[in-house]
């Protein structure tokens, strides 16, 4: 190796030092301490943890109320993803034309991502409002009767769904807009010479060219959706009867109301093999998607 | 410096909050060289505070509610305040409720100094009673009368297909507001020791206690269900549409600015209410105070000037200007009997001696009971659960839940 070479490697381990160095002290380490306290019966402030190997993990596994949440949680990532990538998706498409003040649309689309999710679910409380609710007056005007649907345990955690497609958006829509941007405008001329109308060149060049960011929106979506907890922490503690307890919000209740650290922590752990499951499982079934795709 | 931890938000500029300060300049003045600071916490106040003792920055003074004591008391997180209850010739503990006091008592240790509790008791609309022709409860009412007043005070709608435009009683699925129902059957929640629930919550008075309630609601109708409530968005009583209802001293204040009618009258008349014990089917009336004490953290920086604060903010001076708020009934007898002369006021004190300390100063993590009850009371109400499947339910969720420690 030359000394230029080396020089430029020395120089290169400085430019990441710090990051790498933020990523060792607040993230690595607080996890690994977190699967060493997972391991031990531990009440925050006592003294004396108790080490318990693999219990807080059987523990886990044979807890109905963990599986409830575990449930919720799958619940809500099945609805909330797919609804939210098929309205970013065509949020996208609508902001993707070639209009005058276009760009006002994508700033306003954006601005639930930037919103404090605490002040937004403070805002979708009013949205939910049995009789008064501003849902509940646009189902009046088509003759539904009104619906509880944050104190209702059939609707609540369809609620919290439905809000996630609105506070979602943004960033969803950001991802694909690029991904349109990226597709050569040459295929559509193509496309279109060979008689395809719009429905089927949507159909056979765009969702087949957003292949990779819909993969890409695809795991990160659900590792959020699996995560979830502000909204339930604001609007719904859980309830009505369990019904959203996630297992975000679950983990955190073990922690935070229970004070068993230890078992909320070996949940926690229980909670990230799940995720890193469902990623590589997305993972494998979209890659024959990838197979011959290139972005030249 | 005098580090002092409490809950609530940041101040807003209303009299109680003006009222307070000049009381903490006060105490700044007698004590030169002591500057006090003030952190209130607006949520999440236990976790906080243990996360301030993990941390070891514990506070001089801590505000302990005594529903949620049980965490710091049990642990050996508090100072015991005996040495200096005993050492200071101008502090007497016999100037405290008793029952008050010894919410923080454990065997001949003491680890907080109490400011002022309010009891639960059922508040009645003395107007909407007269309109009706029937007369205010008596002491010693029991389930039986009690159902009977809330059904001649619910008026019904002309339209049936509609609610009623008067309820007699209100009822919510918040555990901290009913728990004194089962009490007052001569049920329980908890085994005498705090550490189990079945054979206690899923006993026989509490199935009929609950059975009860849900016909109140229900079957009746005499009381608002919990997506009436929700709609209404705001408390019944307080609008004048409902005749009874179990709470707190604190909602007084609530009660005092009630909402006006359009031509500007209050919806309720503040001087029109009465205060009563709640209904009871055992002898002795039961109630529960929700409480609010002082207490010194293990090993804070100032143990000395903390008890100087305490004493000072437990004094008859302090108090009384403190109290004039009126959100609770002062722990000392003194100050309570001088607001007495206040009739509403008055009619709190005979309440005191049935009050039992809650369940929280106690067990550890009674949040977690209470969030389950809560859930029980909603499967009861929303989904027809039977009243006994639902206690069994929540008695074994209890102590599932009291298994993990």
């Amino acid at each position: 190796m030359s000394l230029l070479r080396r020089r430029e490697s020395r120089l290169g381990w400085l430019f990441v030092a710090p990051a790498t160095l933020h990523l060792v002290v607040f993230a690595l380490f607080p996890m690994g301490f977190a699967l060493y306290i997972s391991l031990f019966k531990w009440r925050l402030f006592k003294d004396s943890p108790e080490f318990v190997f693999l219990q807080n993990y059987v523990w886990s596994f044979t807890e109905g109320p963990f599986w409830n949440a575990l449930w919720n949680s799958f619940r809500y990532t099945a609805v909330s993803v797919p609804a939210g990538m098929a309205v970013a998706l065509g949020v996208a498409l609508l902001v993707n034309q070639k209009l005058r003040g276009v760009t006002i649309f994508r700033t306003l689309y954006y601005i639930p991502a930037i919103s404090s999710g605490v002040a937004v679910s403070m805002l979708w409380i009013y949205v939910f409002l049995p009789e008064t609710g501003m849902l509940n007056l646009l189902l009046r005007m088509i003759g539904v009767s009104s619906i509880a649907f944050l104190q209702d345990s059939t609707w609540a955690m369809w609620a919290l769904a439905f809000m996630s497609i609105w506070t979602g958006l943004g960033p969803k829509m950001v991802l694909y807009l690029a991904g349109l941007v990226g597709i050569p405008q040459s295929l559509y001329e193509a496309a279109e010479l060979d008689g395809a109308g719009k429905l089927r060149s949507f159909w056979s060049v765009t969702l087949p060219m957003l292949a990779p960011t819909t993969i890409f929106v695809l795991i990160t979506s659900t590792i959020g959706a699996m995560q979830v907890f502000t909204p339930v922490y604001m609007m719904t503690k859980g309830g009505p009867e369990n019904s959203t307890d996630v297992v975000g919000y679950h983990i955190y209740t073990e922690a935070w109301v229970n004070f068993n650290t230890g078992l909320a922590s070996a949940k926690s752990f229980v909670l990230l093999v799940i995720i890193g499951g469902i990623s590589l499982l997305q993972f494998r079934l979209m890659r024959r998607q990838l197979e011959g795709y290139s972005a030249s | 410096m005098l580090r002092l931890t409490n809950w609530g938000g940041a101040g807003e500029d209303n009299d109680y909050d003006r009222l307070v300060k000049d009381l903490y300049r006060r105490f700044e003045r007698d004590h030169p060289g002591v500057r006090l600071k003030i952190e209130n916490i607006p949520g999440e106040y236990v976790p906080k505070m243990l996360l301030n003792f993990v941390a070891g920055t514990q506070p001089e003074v801590m505000v302990l509610d005594a529903s949620s004591a049980a965490v710091f008391v049990n642990n050996g997180l508090l100072t015991d305040l005996r040495p200096f209850v005993e050492s200071d010739p101008e502090f007497d503990l016999g100037d405290f409720y008793p029952n008050v006091v010894d919410i923080a008592r454990r065997g001949d240790k003491l680890y907080a100094i109490p400011i002022d509790f309010t009891p639960m008791v059922v508040y009645y609309n003395k107007d909407l009673f007269d309109k009706a022709g029937v007369p205010y409860p008596d002491p010693n009412w029991t389930f039986a009368e009690f159902f009977e007043i809330a059904q001649k005070l619910t008026i019904p709608a002309k339209d049936p297909g509609l609610p009623p435009v008067q309820y007699g009683f209100v009822f919510t699925n918040w555990m901290p507001a009913w728990v004194m129902w089962l009490w007052n059957n001569g049920g329980d929640v908890l085994s005498p020791d705090g550490s189990k629930a079945t054979g206690y919550l899923d006993s026989d008075p509490n199935v009929e206690t609950l059975t009860f309630l849900r016909d109140l609601v229900k079957r009746h109708k005499v009381a608002p269900s919990l997506s009436e409530m929700q709609a209404m968005g705001a408390d019944p009583f307080v609008h004048g549409k409902a005749a009874m209802v179990v709470m707190g001293h604190w909602a007084l204040t609530g009660y005092k600015n009630a909402p006006k009618d359009g031509s500007g009258k209050p919806l309720i008349d503040w001087e029109r209410l009465g205060v009563a014990h709640l209904p009871h089917n055992t002898p002795e009336p039961h109630t529960v105070f929700y409480e609010a004490g002082l207490a010194i953290p293990k090993d804070c920086n100032h143990p000395e000037e903390a008890w100087e604060f305490i004493r000072y903010w437990t004094s008859a001076e302090v108090q009384r200007v403190y109290n004039s708020s009126g959100i609770a009934v002062s722990a000392r007898k003194d100050i309570s009997r001088e607001r007495a002369a206040d009739p509403i006021e008055a009619q709190f004190l005979p309440i005191v001696p049935s009050a039992r300390p809650p369940y929280g100063s106690r067990v550890e993590s009674y949040e977690i009971v209470e969030n389950v009850g809560r859930s029980m009371i909603d499967s009861i109400l929303n989904n027809d659960v039977p009243v006994r499947e639902a206690l069994r339910r929540a008695a074994s969720r209890i102590d599932r839940e009291f298994a993990k420690r």
